[in-house]
């Protein structure tokens, strides 16, 4: 604030030149900097300690054949055996593939679930804590469970199948894709390049989507708390209902929950690892190999330190590029007000 | 603007008064400088001695003095390098007064880990060194240590000492991480006498030398297991068999009649790269070359033994073990639905607490069915020393010595079920388990294992057999038991490939 006296002096002065502040409010303001920057600092190391100097070491692991220090430096050769690496093609193709069924599929059921849930049925709450379940179980321990609900021979999900006259399932240690094995059961052969996804990590699709989907349905149903109730009303009053209630209220004002919830569950399909590797250690063969066991195994097995450390880039990158991709295609069409 | 002037006149005492203190600083210098004058005196005092000179000249004029020379000369004190290279550089080694801590990292069960460090605690009271052991689960499997050596190494933490495979101490060595024991073995003081030599197990000492490495001991046995058949004997004589298969034909036979009863399978088909060694070592065929040169396994063993595999899962007679299954085709043995199993010896009193809570038949282990003549493969993992203080290393050692000793090791093996290191040990071990009421029906079959060692086959000593485990499993055993039509051969010449170009890579440099 500048003070009436002062504001009248420099204007009695007619200087072209702007005044220069008391020495006693330069030393008040140098002392504000200094206590932002006091205050900043704790941050400011926690953050250069534990995030920019691992991923500048991590960087500087990529560029060298690391046996206990850089024994070589090796520039971006690293770099380039990856893009090389037809199994690191294979597990990017497994990783997206994962990505791309579970995303949707994950969503869907979830905005589904969401939306029922948010029409004040009778023991909705209880609903609510049933589906969250899932999510704050130990992964662990979920995935040594479903591991064995999917057991080919002792398992209760083919128990039940053959039950009701249906053939039990290999699961988890099914190499083939579901279409070709889809078709067997009718005795169709299809044609080599039709596949599918492996039955393997449709499994791990379907344990995914079981944790997940009570997550989503917690964000979607707080999306969907936000929505003021007089849009509805006005709505209905004009005569619509149902679906097109959904469609022009509903969807368009949850799309920053959609979006955000789209891009949580991208980068967490991109990194997952925990329940792949309980269930299946990337197997049977490769067939649930994701990027992350990928990178783990070349790491922990092969003992591939300066290449697992290029691979994580490489996913890091990818995760990046992801991400602008969907805010530039995506975040556009968000309406947050 | 007065505050400046003061600050800035602060400023300039602090300045000035530095700037004097630095100036004063030569002053203290002359006491340096006199030194210079006191050592400069010294060879001023040289001049004088060399007329004392001539006093050697008076020696021999004194023959008295003679006795002199006798005096024994003073040794040489030897340098010892870390590690230590000799023995007499480990007799150099000196732990008076040092109260080392030794660190071992295992992967036993928790009532092991306490019977461990209560054998420890003798130890550490006993010692004339004051050496002081502790010992540390680090995990659940070979596996989980190897993984967590793996990093500790990266983080320069690693234990004193660890347990390790072959394989993994020649990766760990090529990392410069563990130390060759030969010197330590050797040495007068610390060693092992020709007597203990010979008492240990040779095949059991042989497996440690590193082919690798020019014959380097990575490790030292403490323990030993190998892969037996475990058979359901009940089931087996109900079939109208009164022996185990010695042949794969007749194994196979077996195997397919017995999984005519629904849910009951012959032989569980696991998931692990020494169950199809094991094949291939009972088929004649290697893993890798004698040399350790190259990966092998692509023989006509290793056809057949894939072979056989892709046709028993194909015709539904074995069942295969789901990798996240843990241990599932113990349960399913103890269960009574599964007739074989290939797995280590170390699983005795597992599968005997098993069969217990489960279909309490009568069981037995057997060698693998074979084509010439048996083969066993030998493992069970040893200890191997981290490079740290030639103390330390000395001290892990004098553990390891220790546990080696017939009392421990009869120990360790009635109460883990592993193999006793010694000779000496053998009757002691087979005579607590028939003392034991719940070990007494399968002590005989324990006792088979000591004759079934001149059989022994190892499966590949080299860094990086690892991750040819690995591939082992998911490019071979997991495909076979899938796909029926895939080319056995083609995949094993693929696999090996692989592997060759990974034991290149992990080659000692």
């Amino acid at each position: 604030m500048i003070g009436r006296g002062q504001g009248n002096r420099v204007s009695a002065s007619a200087s072209p030149l702007p005044r220069r502040p008391s020495p006693a409010r330069r030393r008040r303001r140098l002392g504000e900097v200094a206590l932002g920057y006091a205050l900043l600092a704790p941050a400011v190391i926690l953050l250069l300690v534990f995030e920019f100097y691992p991923l500048g070491l991590g960087f500087r692991i990529s560029t060298c054949d690391w046996r206990l220090g850089c024994a070589k430096f090796v520039g971006a050769e690293n770099y380039i055996r990856a893009f090389k690496d037809p199994d690191m093609w294979h597990a990017l193709m497994i990783t997206a593939t994962y990505s791309a069924i579970s995303v949707p599929v994950q969503l869907g059921l979830a905005l589904l679930f969401a939306y029922l849930l948010f029409q004040r049925i009778r023991g909705m709450q209880v609903f609510r804590m049933l589906y969250f379940m899932p999510y704050i179980t130990s992964t662990v321990a979920s995935a040594a469970v479903w591991a064995y609900l999917f057991s080919p021979d002792i398992g209760p999900i083919n128990k039940f199948l053959e039950s009701i006259g249906l053939p039990g399932q290999r699961w988890l240690s099914e190499t083939r894709g579901i279409i070709p094995l889809f078709f067997s059961y009718f005795g169709i052969q299809t044609p080599p390049w039709l596949k599918g996804p492996s039955l393997a990590l449709l499994s791990l699709i379907i344990y995914t989507t079981w944790v997940f989907v009570g997550y989503d349905i917690v964000i979607f149903l707080a999306g969907l708390g936000n929505i003021p109730k007089e849009l509805y009303d006005a709505a209905r009053v004009d005569g619509a209902s149902g679906w097109t209630l959904f469609w022009h209220i509903t969807w368009p004002l949850l799309s920053a929950t959609t979006f955000f919830l789209l891009l949580i569950t991208v980068i967490g399909t991109f990194k997952a690892f925990n329940h792949i590797y309980v269930m299946t250690l990337g197997g049977p063969g490769n067939a649930t190999t994701t990027a992350s066991i990928y990178i783990f195994n070349q790491m922990v097995s092969y003992n591939r330190y300066g290449y697992s450390a290029a691979l994580s880039f490489i996913v890091f990158f990818i995760i990046l590029i992801l991400t602008i991709i969907q805010n530039q295609v995506a975040g556009r069409r968000v309406i947050y007000d | 603007m007065r505050s400046l002037k003061i600050l800035m006149l602060l400023t300039v005492v602090v300045l000035t008064f530095g700037a004097a203190l630095t100036a004063c600083t030569p002053k203290a210098t002359p006491t340096p400088t006199a030194a210079p004058t006191v050592q400069a005196q010294a060879p001023t005092q040289a001049p004088a001695q060399p007329t004392q000179a001539p006093q050697p000249t008076q020696a021999p004029a004194q023959p008295t003095q003679a006795p002199k020379p006798t005096e024994p000369p003073k040794p040489t004190p030897v340098k010892v390098e870390n590690p230590p290279k000799t023995a007499e550089q480990v007799d150099a080694i000196s732990l008076e007064g040092r109260n080392v801590v030794v660190t071992y990292w295992h992967n036993r069960p928790q009532k092991d880990q306490e019977f461990l460090q209560a054998m420890f605690d003798e130890f550490n009271k006993t010692n004339p060194y004051g050496i002081i052991a502790r010992a540390e689960i680090a995990g659940a499997s070979y596996n989980d240590v190897y993984n967590k050596i793996n990093a500790a190494i990266q983080a320069g933490v690693a234990p004193s000492m660890a347990v390790a495979y072959q394989n993994q101490a020649a990766l760990y060595r090529s990392m410069g991480a563990v130390i060759d024991l030969t010197p330590f073995i050797q040495s007068k003081k610390y060693g092992l006498s020709e007597a203990d030599l010979k008492d240990y197990f040779q095949t059991f000492l042989d497996s440690d030398a590193n082919p690798q490495f020019k014959g380097e001991r990575l490790g030292f046995p403490t323990q030993r297991s190998m892969e037996v058949m475990y058979y359901n004997v009940d089931w087996l004589n109900k079939l109208g068999y009164t022996e185990p298969p010695k042949d794969w034909a007749t194994f196979e036979e077996i195997v397919c009649k017995a999984a005519q009863e629904p849910g009951k399978y012959g032989w569980a088909i696991r998931h692990d790269a020494s169950n199809f060694a094991s094949q291939v070592f009972s088929r004649g065929g290697r893993i890798i070359a004698e040399d350790g040169s190259a990966y092998v396994f692509n023989s006509q063993a290793g056809v057949d033994t894939l072979a056989m595999m892709q046709r028993l899962a194909a015709n539904k007679c074995a069942v295969e073990i789901p990798v996240s299954e843990r241990y599932g085709e113990q349960n399913r043995f103890g269960n009574g639905d599964v007739l074989f199993v290939f797995a280590s010896s170390s699983g005795l009193p597992y599968y005997q607490q098993a069969a217990e809570k489960g279909g309490k038949f009568k069981w037995d282990i057997a060698l693998l069915p074979y084509t010439e003549k048996p083969a066993v493969n030998l493992y069970g993992a040893s200890i191997s020393v981290f490079k740290t203080t030639p103390e330390q290393e000395l001290a892990a050692w004098l553990v390891i010595k220790w546990l080696g000793e017939t009392n421990q090791t009869a120990r360790w093996a009635t109460q883990t079920g592993y193999l006793p290191v010694r000779q000496s040990a053998k009757d002691i071990v087979i005579s607590n388990f028939k003392a034991n009421p719940v070990w007494g029906p399968v002590a005989d079959s324990y006792a088979k294992m000591f004759d079934w060692t001149q059989y022994a086959m190892i499966e590949a000593p080299v860094a990086g057999y690892d991750p040819v485990r690995t591939l082992i499993d998911n490019e071979l055993i997991s495909v076979v038991i899938t796909d029926p039509n895939a080319d056995v051969k083609a995949l094993l010449d693929k696999a090996v490939e692989k592997a060759n170009q990974i034991l290149k890579e992990n080659a000692p440099r």
